[in-house]
């Protein structure tokens, strides 16, 4: 009997383990760094505050890779320009941030100050993981100068703030000329169907080269890619039966049953994406901000020289999206103020600037863009600049996640022809709709 | 007097299991218990700061087993589990027995055999997408060079085939984890006993069927269980390789409460589908220790 005890325990045990395990091994699965893992241990357990030379230190948990010199610098500067506190900025890998901020909101272990990727900051925020600044960042006065939009995605729905937007990007259509013009074409496409025709010409299938690479993977990356196409066709999230929606699917389904986008998409990233463009084997491509510089700074070896960037083309109106990130107090941090002063200062026009100089970003402050010409200087920023005007914030809405996943849903099961455009966007706005009825997109 | 010593004895005794009951109810109890109070609730996103969760009964649980997607997901998980145990256990049982032949070559193959299961997950993840690439990948490659298909095979942007992938590359880990494990049953069988078969005239198959196999029972017990439990709780691969897609076609019980939990922050809904996972596997683990228990009675 004892025997059975002991070896049900062990058993139990064993299961338990496994359990856990399956939830811990989540981000080191995914994570390109492991080291970025034992970091986040390290960090959480000496939590805040522990004094350095008498200064309480307060930490930085951000996912920032090249642009993390651009970082430092702001916070070196800024730790020399005090005495109050020291900054201190660790990497965490994206997906292990994520889940850390998630255990955080049971556990209360959260750094001081925290980055996010701007369409989650609205479940964080009702997850309760940063504290409302509203009052302060009024106080500050310096409001205004944001751009609406990525400001937007730092408030919940009655309008409160808790962070401040650190950098925007948005997308573009990224063009190898030289297939472009082998195939008599000069210029990027501006319409769908010189979009179509240009991509359909530049497809080579007998040499594995398509005519458009983008990322239709089931994750917040294909959701990210798809939104410019629905809007572009003149529907929106809140209406993804519509006619226009699906027109919008059908569109890209029709790329891919005509061999013009490969079927691997589904299982894309942006980076798998771009390194199909990089390698020639797709025309053009769906590209963001941030693949300026990993192209500048030899992350990434295109084929050819001879690419260029564009607006995306447009069916009934020009459309891209936002992307960027944003930084939050954390709640529960002894150096509130601190911190709140920190964001202040790493977000004045003039720092705001100079760190999307350095990283290749777009600013997102209105009086931080007139500061340096780079934007506009570079042509291929000064597309992104232009696609700026256009482009649509995700959200903000605490259940963005779910909304995402009927998006990427709906166009996966047309693009691997499981369900035609039509019922798979019935099924998306069915899943949507209670959603937004309940909860609409503050906006 | 004797009394006393005895309780003395018996409090010794449970001082020494003390450090590992302690450990057990911390480390492992409270987390078990918290996920299924956590199961029982409808905490997410929208209540979770709020603390305006409330108990639910077993609503998360007839919610799982109303949806289609965990409906999939179950059977996905099972499928995936038995197709690799099937083939895991019979190839890696192959191996081990030609492996503990004693020829030249037998180490270093079996060396190699094993880098399989010393590689990282996260890194077999990364080659088997690869290498079941629709275009570019070298399974592809090798089928059209050899004829088998006319046209390349639409590995993981397919739902008919993704799960068939995932369950390859699964056993490319888990073929040498068998062998390993049944290797060294294998050694533990004595050769005199063997040996004095073949001298009553028992054939090789004969040998094998009424000595090697009973002899190994239990190693067979250990490693089938074992596997089960390895694949049944299966995530990083198909997090990496496919992300659970195509919709969902190899979507499993560990990646599917991840993503409610985690992704969507559908918290108790998470837990519910977690200690599924949880309660399958203690059923295998019961269902083992019924045998081994009765083998040792």
């Amino acid at each position: 009997m004892k025997k059975k005890l002991v070896s049900l325990m062990v058993i139990t045990t064993m299961m338990a383990t496994m359990l856990a395990g399956c939830g811990s091994s989540a981000g080191t699965g995914e994570t390109s760094e492991p080291e970025a893992v034992v970091n986040v241990e390290d960090e959480a357990t000496a939590e805040s505050a522990k004094p350095s030379d008498g200064i309480p230190e307060v930490t930085v948990w951000h996912y920032f890779e090249h642009e993390a010199d651009a970082l430092n610098k702001v916070a070196d500067e800024y730790n020399a320009s005090q005495d109050k506190i020291k900054v201190t900025c660790t990497f965490v890998s994206r997906e292990e941030l994520m889940n850390q901020y998630t255990i955080g909101a049971v556990s209360g272990e959260l750094p001081d100050i925290g980055m996010v990727d701007s369409p989650d900051m609205s479940s964080y925020i009702a997850l309760g993981v940063f504290e409302d600044i509203t009052d302060e960042l009024n106080a500050w006065g310096e409001l205004d100068n944001f751009y609406e939009g990525p400001l937007s995605s730092c408030k919940d729905a009655d309008g409160r703030i808790y962070g401040l937007p650190n950098n925007s990007n948005c997308l573009a259509l990224l063009c190898n000329m030289d297939i472009l013009s082998a195939h008599g074409y000069d210029a990027p496409p501006t319409t769908w169907d010189e979009f179509y025709e240009i991509a359909k010409a530049c497809t080579d299938s007998a040499d594995s080269v398509y005519g458009f690479a983008m990322s239709a993977i089931s994750n917040e990356e294909g959701t990210f890619q798809l939104i410019p196409w629905i809007y572009s066709a003149g529907a929106s999230v809140a209406d993804l039966g519509s006619a226009e929606a699906v027109h919008a699917v059908d569109f890209l389904g029709k790329l891919v049953d005509e061999g013009i986008m490969s079927k691997e998409v589904i299982n894309w990233g942006q980076g798998d994406a771009l390194n199909a463009f990089a390698a020639g084997k797709a025309a053009m491509l769906e590209s963001g901000t941030w693949q300026i510089s990993q192209i500048d700074s030899g992350d990434v070896t295109l084929s050819t020289d001879n690419y260029k960037f564009a607006l995306l083309p447009k069916d009934k109106k020009n459309a891209s999206v936002i992307g960027g990130e944003n930084f939050g107090v954390c709640s529960g941090t002894q150096y509130r103020d601190e911190c709140i002063d920190f964001l202040k200062y790493m977000m004045t026009a003039q720092h705001n600037a100079d760190w999307c100089e350095i990283a290749g970003k777009l600013a997102v402050r209105s009086d931080a863009a007139t500061l340096k010409d780079f934007w506009t200087a570079d042509e291929r920023y000064a597309v992104f600049n232009d696609s700026m005007n256009y482009a649509v914030a995700r959200g903000p809405h605490p259940e963005w996640p779910t909304i995402s996943e009927a998006l990427y849903t709906a166009e996966q099961s047309v693009l691997i022809g499981e369900s035609d455009a039509a019922t798979a966007m019935k099924a998306a706005a069915e899943k949507v709709a209670p959603i937004l009825e309940a909860n609409p997109i503050a906006q | 007097m004797k009394n006393k010593r005895q309780r003395q004895q018996a409090l010794e005794g449970y001082a020494f299991i003390l450090p590992g009951v302690i450990y057990i109810l911390v480390i492992l109890g409270y987390p078990l218990v918290y996920n299924v109070i956590l199961s029982l609730k409808n905490t997410n996103v929208k209540n979770f700061a709020k603390g305006t969760s409330a108990f639910i009964g077993m609503q998360n649980y007839s919610n799982l087993f109303k949806d289609p997607t965990f409906l999939l997901v179950f059977k996905n998980t099972f499928i995936f589990t038995i197709a690799c145990l099937i083939v895991q256990f019979s190839l890696g049982f192959l191996f081990a027995i030609l492996f503990s032949k004693d020829f030249r070559i037998a180490g270093p193959i079996r060396g190699l055999v094993l880098v399989g299961y010393m590689m990282p997950m996260s890194v077999t993840a990364m080659l088997g997408k690869n290498m079941f690439g629709v275009s570019e990948g070298v399974i592809n490659d090798l089928l059209l060079k050899i004829g088998l298909v006319s046209s390349p095979v639409e590995w993981l942007v397919s739902s008919k085939t993704a799960l068939g992938a995932v369950i390859a590359v699964n056993c490319w880990v888990g073929i040498p984890f068998n062998m390993l494990l049944l290797t060294a049953g294998l050694t533990n069988i004595s050769q005199d006993i063997l040996d004095s078969a073949s001298v009553d005239g028992a054939r090789p198959f004969q040998r094998f069927w009424y000595i090697t196999l009973p002899l190994m029972k239990s190693s067979i017990l250990a490693v089938l269980m074992l596997g089960f439990i390895y694949t049944f709780k299966a995530f990083d691969l198909m997090f990496i390789m496919t992300s659970g897609g195509p919709l969902n076609s190899t979507d499993v019980l560990g990646t599917y409460a991840y993503n409610l939990s985690f992704t969507k922050y559908e918290f108790s809904q998470g837990s519910a589908a977690a200690l599924v996972l949880f309660v399958c596997l203690f059923v295998v683990g019961l269902f083992y220790l019924k045998l081994i228990t009765r083998e040792d009675d």
